[in-house]
This record gives structure tokens, C-alpha cells and sequence, in this order.
């Protein structure tokens, strides 16, 4: 074989090998799209709270918004999510609420269990209540990408910014990532 | 020009703000409560199951001194060599975190039974896990992240129980006999802590001891007949936590030291002014307060809670009959040692505990400081070996950790660094994380609904 034969062969076996071990890890990630679509989410297991959704989206008030699965929450009357720690009166006052927007609302249902929904027009995804449910609580609330607000952007600014890689593509018939659903991937356990 | 202006001034950019006030929530004011009758011991069934006599004891929370360092001298497994310990019996229990006390061969428990709607003190033997007896009474209690949180108080004589609504209920330890019961939330106007009661009792002379909050701040019971020997009267309202009392010697008194919501306090537990405030501090005053104080023989005393409120260190001083306190140091949960529900191990001048999840990067480790200063961690498990909420104690100088799971670790306890010995998966467990108790060579588990026995000892 001349030497311009084997740099084209080794070029070829270079792309294919790289084509291979592409698509290789798209089927084995199960990450394939059926419509060839994909959008941006966060992954709630890999989110670390850090309040740079609510600052780095290019709109004005964030795409990121904080969601609840309810068949998580505890309904607890001292809830890590909705109140200031070390809050002595757990009432509805603006000086008890975590949440520096007053998004999160908190609805008694019968003693001592209460509801705790998200008014999306006036959460601007900081996390704040995400980081207190998640310390003190089940971890029921945290952060998804709506896709109704989302622009899609080729590159997704927070995820540029983003400490944990927590925001990456996925198919658009899995567009968002609510826990319950979904769940953390498994780990080994110890033997 | 005129229309702007006009526009500028009838136009209110805030109109679509509302004010958050409390009331929101629609919260009704407080049920009273005390429309249920409660029979505290009404009701009690034989089981098939026959003591075998054991000769130690894990009497109480936190064990015979309080320390949750066990004295047996059984030789305790090593290791686990991969094999993971025979699981001797499992009895099924009601949603909850409620701690076993042992004695003698007797394993002692009060659970919530969903079915019966009742609080149930159940007597089991140790060594196969068959019901002896149990005693209980009907009471309701809602699930709250479990149901049942405490541990009896054991003697030689009697057996006390605090349920989940603060129902206190003292029994014959060998008949399982109703000696008297108090209905504290009905008796002492008392509020029951978020996820109810978590305070366990303590008997010392055959005389019972609650921190009662409402219209006292302590009580204490003559165990044989029920009778108040002393209260303390609480004119602060301090709230009854989930704290429990802890016993302190210092200045030449013996001492009960109590958190509660609203402060710390240490009251008399002898002489003639028993019962009597000797000194309080109200600089701790945390909203939920889980694990109890330790207190130390140079005076310090530690405190920590949950949900963000880190953890204090007070010193207390005597001069003559005089007793002072003062704050050493106070720091948020990611400046150092801090705890969300167990009460940290005070070992050879140190105290060891795992680091709740607003640690930052120490979260969920276990960490050793040296009380001088508890920000600095002499050590810490490091990132590969976090823990949960679960417990922790030490026992034939090993220390054994529960995860939430039922992980259970053996780490060699140590003031200069950790050394994990060995670690396997003792069950499928979901929030273990009652204490544990040790007696005989036998260690009893529990995760949030069913209890385990395992034999450890090698001998």
C-alpha cells in the first residue's frame, strides 16, 4: 500500500470508527428523538441549585421555573421550601416567605398537611425554594425548562453557565424531566 | 404632551402587586384537640412469645449514660467478611422512627398501629422477636413523615412511653400493668411539636421525667403512683421540641438540661430546691430542634438543629450555688459540625456527627471536631462515604452507622482520622432512622416500617 492509499484508508477508518462510537452512545443513552426534535432540559437530579436560571436566559424573566411533584411532597406545615429557615410564625407573611418574588403559595387543606403550588408568571426560577425543599424536605420542588416560554437557542446560554451540567438536549417526546417519573439514575451500592 | 402627563399621573404601576399577609393560606384557627377521650394502657393482649432472660440492658434513648456508647462486653463482629449478618427476626411496625430500649432480654417499643389507631407498647424477646405482650390505647394520629419517634425509658420496675400526641403512659416492666398515664397536650395545655411527640423519657430513683412546655416547663413523676413530685413552672411558654432531656453534672449538682422552642435551660434534679430553674439562656431558640444537648464535664454544652439553624456551643460556669451561661459560638450548618436529627457522639474530648444537607461540600459526611473550636473538622469521611439521617452509636469500641437505607458501616472510632472498617446492606430500608440499641451481642434496627434483631457478637 503507497503511503497516500494508507493515510486516506486511516483517514476513513478514523471518521468511520467516530461515526460508530456517535451513534453507538446516542442509542446507548436512549436518547434518540423519533421526530429528530430536541429541546433544552435540566436534569433535577444533577441541578444544584445555584440561582443562575433565574439571571443567565436570555428572556427577560427566566424560561426556568420551578414545578412541584405533588406524589413527592410531604404537604408539611413547616415546609424547607416555603419558609425562611429558623421561622418562628408559619403564616403567609412576606417577612416568613423564602421566595423573594412570592411565587410559591401555600393553601391549607386540612391540619397539619398543606398544598404548596407555583405561580409561574411570577417565579423567576433563583431556586431558592428548591435548594430549602431539597435540604429539609423530600425534594419535591425543583426546576424544568418551559417550553412554552423557552426559545430553543442553538446554544442555551445557561447552559453555558451552568456549574453542574445539569441542562443538556432531549428528545422532544420527553421534554421535561418531572421527578417521580423521573428518577435519579441507579447507583451501585456498596456491597 | 398633556395626554403623557395625565396618563403618567393616573397610571399605577404597582396595581397588580398584592400584599402577602398572613391568613393567607385560609389555616383555620387551632382545633382544640381535647375532644378526644383518651384511655391511656385501656386495652392489653398476650402474645406467644416467652422472655428469654438476657443480662444487659440498652435501657433508654441514647443508652444506660446517655452517651450512646454502649458497655457491653460482648465481642462484636469485626467485619462482615461480605456476608451479610442473619437478620434473626423482623416484626412489622407502624409508619414511624420510634427507637427499642432493652432489658434484660426484653426489647421494649411503642408504635403506632394504623389498623387499631392506637398506641402500642410492645414487650418482644430479644432473641426471636415473638410479642410477649403489648399494652396500648386508642388515640388518632395522622401520618406526618411517620408516626411514632420515641424511645422508652426501662428500669428494673417500670416502663415509661411518650406517644406521637404526648400521651405518657407508665407500666409494671414484667406484668405490663397500667400504673398511671398523663395526658400532657390535655393536662399542660401543651402544643405537640410539628411531626409530633420526639422527646423520650428518662427515669431516674423510680421518679419519671417529662419537659412537659405549656403551663410547665418540666415534671417530675413518682413512678410507683403517679404523683407530681415537682413542676416547673414555664412563665417564658417555651414550646415542648423534639429534644429530650439530658442529665449534666457540673458545679457539684446534677442537672437536666432542656431545649426547648424558646431556649435552653438547666433545672435542678436533686436536693431541696429540685425542680428549680438553676440557670437559662435564651439565645438558642430555634423553630424545630431534633437532637438533644451534649453536654460535656468542662461545662460546654452543645447544640444543633435542623433547617438551617446550625449549631451553638455554650459554657457553663458556677460560682458557689451560682451558675452562669454564655455563648462560645454559634455558625450556619456549612461553617461546621451541625446535625438535623441525631445527636452527635461525644468521644474522648470530641464530638462526631454527619452533616446535614445544607453542608455545602461536607453534606451528609460524618465529621470529628474538638469542641475548643467546631468549625474546624479534625476529620471528615470525605465525599465517597456520606450517610443519611440515620443513626449512630458505639459499641465494643466500634462505631456503627445506619444509612437511610440500610447500609450499615463499621468505622473505627478515632480522634485523628476515619477508618472505615467495613460496610454492607443489611436490608431494603427506607428512612432508617430510629436509634439504634444494643445489648447481649444482639443490635436492633429499624427502618420506617419494620424492625429488625441481628446477632453481632462473635462470642
Amino acid at each position: 500500500m503507497d503511503r497516500k492509499k494508507f493515510i486516506n484508508n486511516s483517514g476513513r477508518l478514523v471518521l468511520l470508527g467516530g461515526l460508530a462510537y456517535l451513534t453507538g452512545s446516542i442509542i446507548y443513552q436512549r436518547k434518540v428523538s423519533a421526530s429528530g426534535k430536541y429541546v433544552w432540559q435540566i436534569d433535577p437530579f444533577k441541578c444544584t441549585q445555584c440561582g443562575r436560571c433565574a439571571t443567565e436566559c436570555v428572556k427577560d424573566l427566566s424560561a426556568v421555573k420551578c414545578v412541584h411533584a405533588y406524589s413527592l411532597c410531604g404537604y408539611c406545615d413547616l415546609c424547607g421550601g416555603y419558609f425562611k429557615p429558623n421561622t418562628h410564625k408559619l403564616n403567609t407573611g412576606a417577612e416568613s416567605q423564602l421566595c423573594p418574588t412570592g411565587a410559591l403559595n401555600r393553601k391549607f387543606v386540612e391540619e397539619p398537611f398543606f398544598e404548596y403550588t407555583i405561580d409561574e408568571k411570577l417565579c423567576n426560577g433563583c431556586a431558592k425554594c428548591v435548594k430549602g425543599c431539597g435540604s429539609f424536605g423530600n425534594g419535591s420542588l425543583h426546576l424544568q425548562i418551559r417550553h412554552d416560554l423557552c426559545q430553543n437557542c442553538n446554544e442555551c446560554s445557561i447552559s453555558r453557565m451552568c456549574p453542574s451540567n445539569a441542562i443538556s438536549r432531549v428528545p422532544i417526546e420527553t421534554a421535561y424531566l418531572i421527578k417521580g417519573d423521573f428518577k435519579k439514575p441507579a447507583v451501585s451500592t456498596p456491597k | 404632551m398633556v395626554v403623557s402627563f395625565v396618563w403618567w399621573l393616573a397610571h399605577d404601576p404597582v396595581h397588580d402587586f398584592s400584599k402577602s399577609m398572613p391568613g393567607k393560606d385560609n389555616r383555620p384557627p387551632r382545633a382544640d384537640s381535647l375532644t378526644e377521650l383518651v384511655h391511656i394502657g385501656e386495652y392489653f393482649n398476650a402474645g406467644t412469645g416467652v422472655l428469654t432472660e438476657g443480662k444487659e440492658v440498652w435501657p433508654r434513648f441514647r443508652g444506660s449514660d446517655f452517651d450512646n456508647i454502649s458497655k457491653s462486653t460482648h465481642k462484636l463482629l469485626d467485619g462482615f467478611g461480605g456476608k451479610v449478618p442473619e437478620i434473626l427476626w423482623t416484626v412489622d411496625l407502624g409508619e414511624g422512627h420510634a427507637g427499642a430500649a432493652i432489658y434484660k432480654g426484653a426489647v421494649y417499643i411503642l408504635d403506632y398501629d394504623e389498623l387499631k389507631r392506637s398506641d402500642i407498647l410492645k414487650c418482644i424477646n430479644l432473641a426471636d422477636g415473638k410479642l410477649v405482650w403489648e399494652r396500648g390505647y386508642r388515640v388518632t394520629i395522622k401520618r406526618n413523615h411517620g408516626m411514632s419517634r420515641t424511645v422508652p425509658a426501662v428500669t428494673e420496675k417500670y416502663i415509661v412511653s411518650i406517644g406521637p400526641r404526648a400521651h405518657v403512659m407508665c407500666l409494671d416492666r414484667l406484668t405490663g400493668n397500667v400504673k398511671w398515664g398523663l395526658d400532657i397536650e390535655k393536662d399542660y395545655k401543651t402544643e405537640i411539636p410539628f411531626w409530633y411527640t420526639g422527646q423520650c423519657p428518662i427515669i431516674e430513683n423510680d421518679i419519671a421525667y417529662i419537659a412537659t412546655g405549656g403551663k410547665a416547663l418540666m415534671v417530675a413523676i413518682d413512678c410507683e403512683t403517679g404523683k407530681k413530685i415537682w413542676e416547673t413552672p414555664n412563665p417564658k411558654k417555651w414550646k415542648m421540641s423534639h429534644s429530650s432531656i439530658m442529665p449534666m453534672e457540673f458545679g457539684g449538682r446534677r442537672m437536666f438540661v432542656y431545649s426547648a422552642v424558646g431556649g435552653i435551660c438547666g433545672i435542678a434534679a436533686s436536693g431541696p430546691d429540685a425542680g428549680t430553674v438553676l440557670w437559662s439562656s435564651t439565645a438558642w431558640n430555634k423553630s424545630v430542634v431534633a437532637p438533644s444537648p451534649v453536654c460535656m464535664p468542662d461545662g460546654k454544652i452543645f447544640l444543633t438543629a435542623g433547617y438551617g439553624a446550625g449549631s451553638m456551643v455554650l459554657q457553663l460556669e458556677s460560682s458557689g450555688s451560682n451558675f452562669t451561661i454564655r455563648m462560645i459560638d454559634q455558625y450556619l450548618p456549612l461553617e461546621g459540625l451541625a446535625s438535623e436529627q441525631q445527636t452527635p457522639l461525644y468521644f474522648k474530648g470530641h464530638l462526631i456527627g454527619i452533616e446535614p444537607k445544607d453542608a455545602g461540600a461536607l453534606r451528609n459526611q460524618m465529621i470529628c471536631v474538638n469542641p475548643v473550636n467546631c468549625r474546624v473538622p479534625v476529620w471528615s469521611s470525605g465525599p465517597e462515604a456520606r450517610f443519611g439521617l440515620g443513626p449512630y452509636l458505639i459499641a465494643d469500641n466500634k462505631l456503627f452507622i445506619l444509612n437511610d437505607d440500610g447500609v450499615l458501616t463499621i468505622v473505627k472510632p478515632d480522634i485523628k482520622k476515619y477508618i472505615q472498617i467495613d460496610q454492607i446492606k443489611l436490608f431494603d430500608g427506607q428512612d432508617a432512622w430510629a436509634p439504634i440499641a444494643v445489648a447481649d451481642g444482639y443490635m436492633v434496627l429499624r427502618d420506617s416500617k419494620r424492625m429488625i434483631g441481628i446477632k453481632l457478637a462473635v462470642d
